[in-house]
């Protein structure tokens, strides 16, 4: 079962390797992009968290993760920002 | 798995321990830290020898030992599978030998066979596109494979930055230019050698159906190689061995040899001074009867035959018409002529009539409007990256109506084509009168070197007066021009035989199977279904590598092509058939395909697969 779980893995992560040409770069390369990937995902991440998120907040006057952990809204309240 | 059938225990013992459990130097990608550990293997066979020659074995026997020792472990391993490592459904599959007799598993012989040749039951052009493939590629793997392209080439900058190796900085060249361009530097160091192992494979033995690949490992990512010692026994699916001539038995190597004897190895002379033989001028008087014309000049090589020939045939006030896939010789030669060149889209005779319309219309601009001296439409027979076939019916007409001469390039085609193996010209069953030039080589299907011009006879007193490949260069080697008479004889049937019939056959049988069952297995594959040339698109770089690495531990060879010799997109494995293959090896070479496009995900074909096997 474990072995068959590491076997899928490890073959769906040699695939990705594949596509993406890390499979045929040093390993230090390999780390680096994979840095790269990490930074952008979490500026990507950051960006939506702060920025999209409370545009899109005041656009529809809704705030899903507000909306889970605040109380209601007062009336007539354009929106909420999210971060500090 | 070593390529030995008949291995004894002994054998494989010490074969696995030298893999398994012995001394793994390092770990690169490239060589997947596979270095087989040779010589506590040679040791252990030279005991086993001493005994035996105390038994009073004989001395040939030891000799076949150490030649069979020699073909032991490839410088590969395997790629990963979806079942997580090596699974061969039996013992013989993991390994490649012909005396084996693999198992018939699918397609049985076909009674009725189909000689290669154009139908004509439909039109011409309906035929073409009914033949002829060429599937777009899903837009993910487009997107990717472009993806992937930027990543390396960014971190080869990043390479770059950070490292630079020895090679790349001159001493002692202050003050001077660069003498070689920094991009092409740059792409050779930082992106193409990180696969180079695939390319540039030394080989050890006649490329045959099969060859002999000498192992090399690399121990610093592709900057150098070491041989390990070792030798590969692969089937060759790469070679351009249409008809099986290339050979170091037979009729064609006695007779070459014969003819070294008798004559030596050159004439030291070029055919205009003292290198002019009855043997080239017969060989000229047989290619010209072979190709269904007046007169032919042969040279001593068929790159130069392209790149010197055409700038005899233009000026700088011509117009050549030239199809967009066309070899690198014809380019060169276009170049060196100075003639205007226009390009048309691959194969596509709308385009070529509009280019060519607008050079009869609106003249050389160049010139203030005047009409060109001559339009000449260049193409080739067979297109060696392509696979594909040129449609030589509609480009006759197309250029009967403009009254532009044609220039076509059999490099490929010649011997490979048609129920006679005369080329395209044989497959469409067209007058060879109306091709103006009929450019071919001896490389390829005939096992030798050099190449042929034929045409009209003032066509050729032309070029023998103003070729300068004729006039300059030295004249054809006697036992290269005794191979190719030959062989030339034997596809004609001139020895008597049915030899060279049964080749062709062979070729279009191979292909046809070959074809078919790749288009089962559900892989991209370019071209025409008549074309010994299959290239199977893996658009990706690093699955080129994986793929001829991967092969070539199951004991297959093949070559790849990608960026810069194809476009960016489309990276390609390119296998060239053989008359000299059997079926079985076929089937050997298909079974591996699917199993390595199957874990590598080369299956990007979306056409409907055929359910039924495919009939040889």
């Amino acid at each position: 079962m474990l072995n068959n779980i590491i076997n899928f893995a490890n073959y769906w992560w040699f695939r990705y390797l594949m596509v993406t040409e890390l499979y045929v770069v040093e390993k230090w390369e390999r780390v680096t992009i994979h840095v790269i990937f990490m930074v952008l995902f979490c500026v990507f991440w950051y960006f939506n968290y702060s920025v999209l998120l409370s545009v899109t907040g005041n656009i529809f006057g809704y705030s899903p993760i507000a909306n889970g952990l605040l109380p209601p809204l007062p009336h007539g309240a354009a929106g909420v920002k999210v971060t500090s | 798995m070593g390529n030995l059938d008949d291995a004894s225990a002994g054998f494989e013992q010490s074969y696995v321990h030298s893999n398994g459990n012995g001394s793994v130097k390092s770990s690169t990608p490239i060589s997947n830290g596979h270095i087989p550990n040779h010589t506590t293997f040679v040791e252990q066979r030279q005991k086993s020898d001493e005994q035996q020659q105390q038994n009073g074995e004989e001395t040939e026997e030891q000799l076949l030992r150490l030649k069979e020792l020699k073909f032991s472990a490839p410088a590969y391993t395997e790629i990963r599978t979806r079942s997580g490592g090596l699974n061969f459904k039996n013992a013989e599959e993991g390994s490649y030998h012909p005396a084996n007799g693999h198992v018939e598993k699918s397609g049985k012989r076909s009674d009725k066979f189909k000689p290669s040749q154009a139908d004509g039951i439909l039109s011409a052009e309906q035929e073409h596109y009914q033949k002829t493939s060429f599937e777009d590629v899903p837009l993910h793997t487009a997107c990717l494979t472009y993806l992937g392209f930027y990543l390396l080439m960014i971190l080869g900058y990043i390479n770059q930055l950070l490292f630079v190796p020895k090679v790349a900085t001159e001493k002692a060249r202050d003050g001077y230019v660069t003498l070689y361009d920094a991009f092409e530097s740059f792409y050779s160091r930082y992106v193409y050698r990180r696969v180079r192992d695939c390319w540039n494979r030394p080989i050890c033995s006649v490329p045959g159906d099969e060859l002999i690949l000498k192992d090399r490992v690399t121990d610093d990512y592709g900057w150098s190689f070491r041989f390990t010692g070792t030798e590969t026994r692969c089937l060759n699916l790469g070679s351009y061995n249409y008809l099986g001539f290339a050979s170091a038995t037979g009729r064609c190597a006695d007779e070459s040899e014969q003819r070294a004897r008798e004559k030596g190895l050159a004439y030291c002379s070029s055919r205009c001074e003292l290198g002019n033989t009855q043997l080239h001028i017969d060989l000229e008087r047989l290619t010209a009867r072979y190709c269904g014309v007046e007169d032919a000049i042969v040279f001593g090589m068929g790159f130069a035959t392209n790149a010197l020939n055409l700038p005899a045939l233009l000026g700088p006030k011509c117009l050549v018409v030239s199809d967009e896939k066309n070899h690198a010789s014809i380019i060169l030669g276009l170049r060196l002529s100075g003639a205007t060149t226009k390009v048309f889209k691959h194969n596509s005779m709308k385009d070529l009539e509009r280019v060519l319309r607008n050079g009869v219309c609106y003249g050389n601009p160049k010139d203030g409007g005047k009409p060109y001296k001559k339009i000449l439409i260049c193409v080739e027979g067979i297109f060696s990256m392509e696979g594909s076939i040129v449609r030589l019916p509609e480009i006759i007409a197309l250029k009967k109506k403009y009254k532009a001469y044609l220039y076509l390039d059999e490099a490929h085609s010649v011997g490979s084509m048609g129920p006679n193996g005369r080329g395209v010209v044989d497959y469409f069953k067209a007058d060879p009168k109306d091709v103006d030039i009929l450019m071919g080589t001896f490389t390829k299907s005939f096992g030798s070197a050099g190449g042929y011009i034929a045409g009209t006879k003032k066509l050729i007193d032309y070029l023998r007066a103003n070729s300068h490949a004729h006039c300059y260069a030295g004249s054809i080697s006697p036992p290269i021009v005794q191979q190719i008479y030959t062989s030339m004889s034997i596809i004609m049937g001139d020895d008597g035989t049915n030899t060279g019939r049964n080749k062709i056959q062979q070729l279009a049988r191979n292909t046809r199977y070959f074809r078919r069952r790749l288009a089962q297995i559900g892989v991209i594959t370019y071209g025409h279904e008549d074309s010994p040339v299959v290239p199977m698109l893996v658009y990706l770089f690093s699955k080129i590598g994986a793929v001829i690495r991967t092969l070539t531990t199951r004991h297959i060879a093949v070559v790849g092509a990608g960026f810069p010799a194809t476009p960016i997109m489309e990276g390609r494995i390119r296998f060239c058939l053989s008359a000299a293959h059997t079926k079985e090896q076929l089937d050997y070479a298909l079974d591996v395909i699917d199993d390595v496009s199957e874990n590598l995900g080369l299956k990007y074909s979306r056409k409907p697969r055929d359910p039924n096997p495919i009939e040889y």
